[in-house]
């Protein structure tokens, strides 16, 4: 039988017009000389005892971790930066170089928004690909937009990936009295909200799609968040997280014996935050669906078995093939031997791995007889496409597995 | 390693050798040629892209992949048709934290083999790893190829040492004879000194005939002297960039902004070529744009539907406006 797939080079919104001069090429011209990228001016001088209020770029729902981190580990202020709106994802993507990858648009968007709320410090982290040089880039945007009283805890500055670098850096730029003992007691606090998160999440999408009661499982999604966000101390988290997972699971829910099912692989950023993919998973929660979106922290920074998973693929990959390659592969894989109807792919716009990633899902696709669900997100904020494309690949893999 | 001893040489029949004339052959090309030649094998380069390769390569991609990609899969399809053992594709990860190159080129052989298999084409992939990050040398990836292609320890490790010889001796020509080009053009009187421009792009855009061969043949035909960023002495561009960034990633970029730096004072104006779209070059152009003042830039970018079509109006208006600049601006003209 043929597999079914979509086209892998539509958008889901409506297509974004180029300026034509953009495309073909463009002059600049500006007198001075060659500046560094990075910042030498001189900071304002600040009174050496007041507390920093830093802030964090918007990441789906770990807020609450950034908060537990900034507060009990960094010990410092902590800005919440303003839930995205369109004028928010329309700034950054202003403020962006046209094809660069489209969680940084989101990110100086988020940036700028929380300047405005009186941030003076923006955490930015490091990893792979492009993001390693996102922190340094979007400080000099943010410079050149007229913000200037601010300053960046750019982890990929610390170069080495040694722990005790890590805290010396964070001791200089955010706070010098930072205590080591305490610290880490609560980066284990942070460690264990963050897989709480996840692990709440995983429960939520797998039975949030069959709820008796509309609106039952959010507000206990709500109510998990925020006591996640008032939590004080590590004991306050896992007696949140417990209370939250047994109001969860006495929900009552009408779950068919054998639901659709539908995984979830992709872009790192894209494929989780919800302001970026157009809150795909709710939109297929709503269609009565079994989700599984395999990117996570937990699942791909704390619990990560590289050479287990580049095993388990050998058929489609000889080496690891980028940052996310070699996860979503073998996610994707996984997903197609436990069954399920279909996968979803996300990527944002421009994502080299991820277009990479692509000719294997197909692979996958064919030898499994999964359908394979490519979407890709921009900066768009109009949801009619993504709709319509969900539903078909709804209706289609609910038909298949009526047939089958 | 004992335990790969049993599938040791496993490649030894392979005589015919076919290197894409694309990506990083622009780069490492010499070494990889005289590698092969040194081990006994026939090398086999197929012709410069032109329109059929890159529509055969697009033919193979994802529509979002890279123009450099495309034409990268055109030419492994003109090799395949050469009737060659196998095509070498190498994957290159890095040289250290911030030497890295584009996911692209880590991802390659893998690419090559699932894009094939997707269009139910056969090819033969030989490959290799660097990521000397992770411990995977340089010289231990060679070694380690020539093992499995059946070569004596001895014979591997002389290959590869003339390999890399091969290609320094080349680069290095290359860097001096563009520095002999700057050196007596400074010597030119002032009035008679052409205009100096710059071409910064990646080698396998800027010397690729298809993509940036254009723009050079255009910047010539209007009398100007053409410097390339990647024609320098790649070292010394490599630590001149850290005075510019901290912290981009990419090895090639770093050797490119390096350049900039310093041949500002001997160039009128500076032309960023990239292939639609360059994940590296779409942060790194932004960045050069903001922060390398004082001469004009053209930003230009090929792209896989309209190729170079416009590109030498664009190039055109831009010497226009630097020779107009050199008179002393548009009011003296």
């Amino acid at each position: 039988m043929r597999s079914f797939q979509s086209q892998p080079e539509q958008g889901v919104g409506e297509p974004r017009v180029k300026r034509p001069a953009e495309e073909r090429g463009r002059i600049v011209m500006r007198e001075g000389t060659p500046r560094p990228l990075f910042f030498k001016g001189k900071r304002p001088k600040r009174d050496r005892h007041s507390r920093h209020k830093v802030a964090f770029f918007h990441f789906r729902n770990y807020e609450p971790a950034f908060k537990y981190f900034t507060e009990q580990v960094l010990d410092a202020d902590f800005v919440p930066t303003p839930t995205p709106t369109r004028a928010t994802i329309k700034r950054g993507e202003a403020m962006s170089a046209d094809y660069v990858c489209t969680p940084f648009k989101h990110i100086i968007g988020d940036y700028a928004a929380a300047l405005d709320q009186g941030a003076d410090t923006l955490v930015q982290v490091t990893g792979f690909c492009r993001l390693n040089y996102y922190g340094e880039l979007q400080e000099m945007i943010l410079r050149d937009a007229g913000y200037t009283d601010f300053q960046m805890l750019n982890f990929s500055y610390v170069a080495s990936g040694k722990m005790r670098d890590y805290i010396a850096y964070c001791k200089k730029v955010v706070n010098p009295n930072l205590s080591v003992t305490h610290g880490v007691k609560n980066l284990l606090g942070v460690y264990r909200m963050v897989e709480h998160i996840d692990a709440f999440r995983d429960r939520y999408l797998a039975n949030a799609g069959f709820a008796v009661e509309p609106g039952s499982f959010e507000r206990v999604r709500k109510e998990f968040l925020s006591a996640m966000n008032s939590a004080r101390t590590n004991f306050e988290i896992e007696d949140g997280f417990r209370r939250a997972m047994d109001a969860l699971d006495s929900l009552p829910v009408n779950k068919p014996v054998d639901p659709v099912r539908v995984a979830i692989v992709g872009e790192y950023y894209t494929a989780q935050d919800p302001n970026s993919n157009l809150n795909l998973e709710q939109k297929l929660l709503d269609m009565g669906v079994e989700l599984k979106n395999y990117m996570s922290i937990s699942n791909f920074n704390l619990h990560y078995n590289a050479q287990a998973m580049q095993a388990s693929i050998a058929e489609y990959s000889t080496y690891d093939m980028g940052p996310t390659s070699t996860f979503n592969i073998a996610c994707a894989k996984r997903a197609a031997e436990q069954d399920f109807d279909g996968i979803v792919h996300i990527k944002s716009a421009g994502c080299t791995p991820e277009i990479d990633v692509m000719p294997p899902l197909q692979r996958i696709s064919r030898d499994y007889h999964i359908p394979v669900l490519f979407l890709t997100f921009d900066t768009q904020t109009s949801d009619a496409g993504l709709d319509t494309r969900l539903e078909a690949f709804f209706d289609m893999i609910a038909m298949r597995k009526v047939r089958s | 390693m004992a335990l790969e001893l049993h599938r040791r040489a496993e490649l030894a029949g392979i005589r015919r050798v076919g290197i894409p004339r694309a990506l990083m052959y622009y780069r490492y090309g010499i070494a990889w040629r005289t590698f092969f030649q040194e081990l006994g094998c026939e090398v086999v380069l197929d012709a410069p892209s032109d329109r059929g390769t890159l529509e055969v390569g697009d033919h193979l991609s994802v529509d979002e992949c890279c123009l450099a990609s495309k034409l990268f899969l055109g030419h492994v399809a003109a090799l395949v048709e050469q009737d060659v053992d196998a095509v070498f594709v190498p994957s290159l990860m890095g040289y250290g934290r911030f030497d890295t190159f584009c996911t692209k080129f880590q991802a390659l052989p893998d690419l090559v083999e699932n894009a094939f298999a997707v269009a139910n084409k056969r090819v033969r992939v030989i490959s290799l790893r660097i990521d000397e990050l992770k411990g995977e040398t340089e010289q231990d990836a060679y070694l380690g190829l020539a093992a499995r292609l059946g070569a004596s320890r001895k014979d591997a490790k002389r290959a590869y040492r003339a390999a890399s010889a091969d290609q320094r001796d080349y680069d290095a020509s290359m860097a001096r004879e563009q520095e002999r080009l700057i050196k007596s053009l400074a010597k030119l009187p002032e009035q008679e000194r052409p205009l100096t421009i710059l071409v910064a792009a990646h080698p396998y855009v800027s010397h690729d005939p298809f993509v940036g061969g254009v723009v050079e043949d255009a910047l010539r035909e209007l009398g100007a002297c053409v410097l390339f960023a990647d024609e320098t002495d790649k070292p010394r561009a490599l630590k001149k960039s850290y005075e510019f960034s901290h912290s981009i990633p990419w090895m090639v970029n770093r050797e490119l902004i390096g350049s900039i730096l310093m041949l500002h004072n001997q160039v009128d104006g500076i032309v960023l070529m990239s292939a639609y779209p360059c994940g590296p070059d779409s942060m790194c152009d932004d960045a050069i744009e903001r922060c390398i003042k004082g001469k004009p830039i053209l930003t230009l970018t090929v792209d896989a539907q309209a190729g170079t079509a416009g590109v030498e109006t664009r190039v055109e208006s831009f010497v226009d406006i630097l020779s107009y600049q050199k008179k002393g601006g548009y009011l003296n003209a």
